[in-house]
């Protein structure tokens, strides 16, 4: 069969078992055999076997249920909380005062998570309550939380970075590394954006409780923070200083995440049993999406799709601008019915070539992917931080959509920076000796 | 019978755990290794081993628990006959795939058992004996949609739905 005609029937094919609401990861396993079926391929049963027991024992996607279970313990834990506590007398001088904190937070937990949904329903549960009762106007509390949020895909450990590097073969180490000070700066535009906001609109924040607070007090408080700091430096420095692999310092922080519940009296067995429950739930879904988008990635390149894809797109002589504003496009628009990880896997194994020929970085890319993803998920009518903060308001997730509308130009002026000035990305990395 | 059944979903849960408990530990036990110079053999191989393990026994939990994530924006609008009737559709085509899934994995193991593929790694292994719990992982996962499927028929709704509307932690 022609090839054109071959991957658009199979394009098609995929888009009506997603729709119809079959599982995705089945999804990527049906398109995959079809494909493999109509290109009269006669040992599809073997390729699948082989390809499965591949994906399932790689060595660095041992990282993923490690961080997934080390989010799961700390989100039983006060830490959340301790947050709030530490970090508010800081922050009471800014314009916007407690708002700071909701972002802030949700940076230093994105340090220890790999989630944004994760990240944002750890500190919104605290934090909203919180800004409601002082008299924020709710509708920047949400918006902070959920810009913010998603900085649990971004800020290491990441688990869709994790999913990125052993998809793209990039190191994770470096992947990691790389995303730190991007976060940092989105993080900086989301507390710029909320300082002049406050400025602008003095009446929709609480007056008075001008008292100021002494050293001493804001010192004691920081000592709350002391324990997440410890972890987020232990896991971070260990990766970024080339002592352990990513998996290694998953595995150690798992272990720090246990010995900070237990000091903090927050594990019990029945918390211990939940968070191993959770961690298997998550690690398990997104386990038979990678395999069954290995699968999916061995059967188009037997079908050679993505070889003629990239001609094809070689011969539209594309500049790099165009090329990464049309996949921007393509990706926002994905993202908009399916999640994160179910975008990357899906397009990578078509998408890198294209990348690969037009001589971007790959870890530029993944870095650049992950923001885009970012974006989706605070984007209607699929996006899953609308989702978390939906169920943690009540609030319909309209409302929350425009509330996080400022927060999705932030995202998409990080990554136009980020297009500007590569080295954002780029730098750390370079500076790692190992890894 | 409802309690032996959850038992098995349940069991499908904790077997995938424990992996990831061993998968913790052989982790920290090469990391003192280093320290007190001694190597622990072939910890890559066996924390793959476990890893896939994990993913594959706890496929049949995740499932009845609505852990795994598709697109239920159309079949949510559906009006409640046509809802049930597309549900059992793709619960049908779910029993096909997962079959396949099954019977492919049994035979991965036949033949590494037939052929007596070893690992590369430092201790030889069997390869058939960690592919066991891919096998055993996927013909759980092929009975829970089973079990959801004829439930279906018998007018029930399956397990998952009453999930899938819960906050999701861990999508992304």
């Amino acid at each position: 069969m022609e090839i054109t005609a071959l991957s658009i029937i199979l394009a098609l094919f995929m888009l009506i078992v997603l729709a119809a609401g079959l599982w995705v990861s089945l999804s990527l396993l049906a398109v995959a055999i079809f494909g493999l079926y109509l290109s009269g391929n006669d040992q599809i049963g073997l390729l699948f076997a082989t390809s499965s027991w591949g994906a399932s024992t790689a060595w660095s996607l041992t990282a993923l249920p490690m961080f997934i279970w080390m989010g799961e313990i700390l989100f039983r834990t006060r830490l959340s909380e301790d947050l709030f506590k530490g970090l508010s007398p800081w922050l009471s001088k800014l314009p916007g005062k407690l708002l700071h904190v909701n972002i802030l937070s949700c940076g230093i937990f994105a340090a220890v998570s790999g989630s944004s949904a994760a990240t944002a329903a750890t500190i919104g549960r605290m934090t909203l309550p919180e800004l409601k009762a002082q008299g924020y106007s709710e509708r920047m509390a949400v918006g902070t939380l959920a810009g913010s949020g998603t900085l649990g895909l971004l800020i290491p450990p990441s688990i869709i970075l994790i999913v990125y590097g052993v998809a793209a073969e990039v190191s994770i180490a470096r992947l990691f590394i790389a995303g730190a000070l991007p976060g940092l700066m989105l993080v900086i535009l989301f507390m710029g954006y909320t300082a002049v906001w406050a400025s602008f609109n003095r009446d929709e924040l609480p007056r008075g409780d001008e008292r100021s607070i002494s050293l001493t007090e804001k010192i004691v408080a920081l000592r709350k923070l002391l324990p997440i700091v410890g972890l987020i430096l232990f896991v971070l420095g260990s990766i970024y200083g080339g002592f352990t692999t990513p998996t290694e310092a998953a595995a150690l922080g798992v272990f720090g995440a246990l010995v900070l519940a237990l000091l903090t009296g927050t594990l019990s067995i029945e918390s211990f049993k939940q968070s191993l429950l959770g961690a298997v739930r998550s690690s398990c879904m997104i386990g038979l999406i990678l395999v069954a988008a290995h699968f999916l990635t061995l059967a188009m390149g037997f079908l050679g799709i993505p070889r003629e894809l990239a001609q094809w797109i070689g011969g539209l002589s594309l500049n790099t601008f165009e090329l990464l504003l049309y996949l921007t496009v393509l990706f926002v628009i994905l993202g908009c019915f399916l999640d994160g990880i179910s975008v990357v896997v899906l397009t990578v194994a078509v998408v890198l070539p294209l990348i690969q020929q037009a001589n971007i970085d790959l870890i530029w890319f993944g870095i650049y992917i992950v923001l885009v993803v970012e974006l989706s998920q605070i984007t209607p009518p699929v996006g899953f931080n609308l989702f978390v903060i939906q169920a943690l308001t009540g609030k319909d997730i309209l409302y929350v959509a425009r509330a996080a509308l400022p927060f999705f130009m932030l995202i998409l002026a990080a990554i136009l920076l980020i297009s500007w000035f590569p080295q954002i990305v780029t730098y750390l990395p370079q500076t790692m000796t190992r890894g | 019978m409802n309690s032996i059944r959850e038992c098995f979903y349940l069991s499908s849960g904790y077997g995938a755990g424990i992996c990831i408990i061993l998968i913790m530990l052989i982790i920290l036990a090469q990391i003192v290794g280093r320290m007190l110079g001694f190597i622990v053999p072939s910890a890559e191989d066996f924390s793959g081993y476990c890893l896939a393990a994990a993913t594959f026994l706890g496929l049949a939990y995740t499932f009845r628990t609505g852990g795994h994530i598709r697109v239920t924006l159309l079949i949510h609008r559906l009006p409640e006959k046509a809802a049930r009737v597309a549900e059992a559709l793709v619960l049908l085509l779910a029993l096909g795939l997962t079959s396949f899934m099954s019977f492919y994995s049994i035979h991965l193991i036949w033949e590494s058992y037939v052929f007596n593929d070893v690992s590369y790694g430092y201790i030889p292994i069997p390869l058939w004996i960690p592919q066991i719990p891919l096998g055993v992982g996927c013909v759980a996962l092929n009975i829970a949609v089973l079990d959801d499927f004829i439930g279906m028929l018998r007018g029930r709704d399956p397990s998952y739905l009453a999930h899938e509307d819960e906050l999701k932690l861990e999508e992304s």
